[in-house]
């Protein structure tokens, strides 16, 4: 018998399985996004924790970068368009979602070597996504530039701050719930 | 609760132009209008993308709830961004702002804050006037062959197909496992409880809604596998054609941004003070 050897793809490849991994979390982060799930952070007036942004880190983490960017990108832009009949209104917040993604999937790779378990690699879910959120949501700050109308202030206090807490809290606890529910069944369907 | 593009302006005007044209006059459009600070010309912009609108031939009724959304959110987000600037983030001619209203914490309402606030209103109803043409008139089927014959790759095209092909069936099924849940006496939508409380309540939607749809993407590759997909040239059974209504309709948007650039390069949008609202 002979052994076929196939490279596993890298990182940024993509393959049919990214196409549709993308499709299908972008469809859920648009569907999400459409029936605006929110829950008010108590005591704070704009802080709000949108459960379903952790569906995007998780998309980016447990499928790539790739993945990461098409769900939040495709996904918000999709979103925005059901939500409000303008998909390209508010670009810069759907590249900022795209980038979250892309960050949290990148992370495995850099992490590959401290996920040995199912457990690890739950925590590490978590801190991609808010490392993911941090960072990704720094697109944002191009508001100086394209909306004149926001000073630093409103953007930093109003925008930025908000989002990212929100977010994170979102990203913390929904990722690796997803991880652990994710893990046995992609074992089980072998990829 | 059924999620999807609806086909409202099927047969419209705009309709029945390529739909590459309503693609490319959103985009160029949010380009020019972001552009352009002076609320005096956003209105008439605004009222040219309400003309753009009604050639969508939308009917009001279906969108009624969307256009009332759309404003009570963006005025709440304007006024907010009023009160927490007071008007100094602005481009007005002069650096004295005229007090209207001092508010607790050091926030003040003042009328250069309300004209800016003006400012973005009007903006972001002109997008969504040339935005919602997109979601409505053109045929859902059409949006990937669109996106490929604009330039972007087939793959990223079939991606976003897929994606408007999916959130109907994604949506019945998210529909389905609230009320499984709900006929076991476990309501995932309940308003009660704090942050946690609620956030663990929505797990048993995600979590199946997510993993279900994973598992049941395999049938997808594995069918865009077997066809050889991604394995060459992709080929596109819709041809898409641009007659001369839609070269005209392009040709007036490019100019629109070409002026907007204009505007915008010779600090002839900038902001504008509403003269009523100066005590």
């Amino acid at each position: 018998m002979t052994a076929i050897a196939q490279a596993a793809p890298g990182p940024w490849s993509v393959t049919t399985r990214v196409i549709v991994y993308s499709a299908i979390g972008a469809a859920l982060y648009a569907l999400f996004n459409w029936i605006a799930f929110a829950i008010q952070i108590p005591g704070t007036e704009n802080v709000s924790v949108r459960p379903h942004y952790g569906l995007l880190t998780f998309f980016g983490f447990a499928f790539g970068p790739v993945v990461g960017f098409l769900t939040g990108f495709v996904g918000n832009t999709v979103g925005d368009q059901l939500a409000y009949g303008s998909a390209f209104g508010s670009w810069w917040w759907s590249v900022a979602n795209g980038l979250a993604g892309l960050v949290a999937g990148v992370f495995p790779f850099w992490m590959a070597s401290r996920m040995t378990s199912t457990g690890s690699k739950a925590f590490w879910a978590a801190v991609a996504g808010v490392v993911g959120t941090v960072v990704g949501f720094l697109f944002i700050w191009i508001e100086l530039i394209i909306q004149p109308e926001l000073g630093f202030n409103t953007i930093l206090t109003g925008e930025y701050i908000p989002v990212v807490i929100g977010n994170s809290i979102a990203a913390a606890i929904v990722t690796p719930i997803l991880v652990l529910a994710w893990e046995p069944l992609s074992e089980q369907l072998g990829r | 609760m059924r999620a999807a593009f609806r086909y409202l302006g099927r047969g419209s005007w705009l309709a029945r132009r390529d739909p590459r044209v309503l693609i490319l006059v959103a985009v160029l459009f949010v380009f020019g209008a972001s552009q352009v600070r002076d609320v005096r010309q956003l209105l008439v912009i605004l009222a040219a993308a309400l003309g753009y609108y009604a050639l969508a031939g939308i009917p009001w009724r279906s969108v009624r709830l969307q256009w009332i959304y759309l404003l009570v959110v963006v005025t709440i987000f304007a006024t907010f961004n009023a009160v927490l600037t007071g008007g100094q983030a602005g481009s007005f001619v002069g650096t004295e702002t005229h007090l209207l209203l001092a508010l607790p914490f050091g926030l003040t309402l003042t009328a250069e804050g309300l004209s800016l606030a003006a400012s973005q209103i009007v903006r972001y109803l002109s997008f969504a006037a040339v935005g919602f043409p997109v979601a409505y008139a053109i045929a859902p089927g059409d949006f990937g062959v669109a996106l490929r014959r604009l330039g972007l790759g087939d793959r990223f095209a079939v991606m976003v197909d897929l994606t408007i092909r999916f959130i109907p069936t994604l949506s019945t099924e998210f529909g389905e496992t609230i009320d499984a849940q709900r006929v076991r006496g476990f309501d995932p939508l309940e308003h009660r409880g704090g942050l946690r409380t609620r956030l663990r309540r929505l797990a048993p939607i995600f979590v199946p809604v997510t993993v279900g749809s994973l598992a049941g993407a395999e049938d997808t590759i594995d069918a865009m596998d077997l066809r050889g997909f991604g394995t060459g040239k992709r080929v596109w059974y819709r041809q898409l054609a641009m007659d001369r209504a839609s070269w005209v309709v392009v040709g007036v948007f490019v100019g629109f941004l070409i002026v907007a650039t204009l505007l915008n390069a010779t600090g002839l949008s900038e902001h504008y003070l509403l003269p009523f609202l100066v005590p």
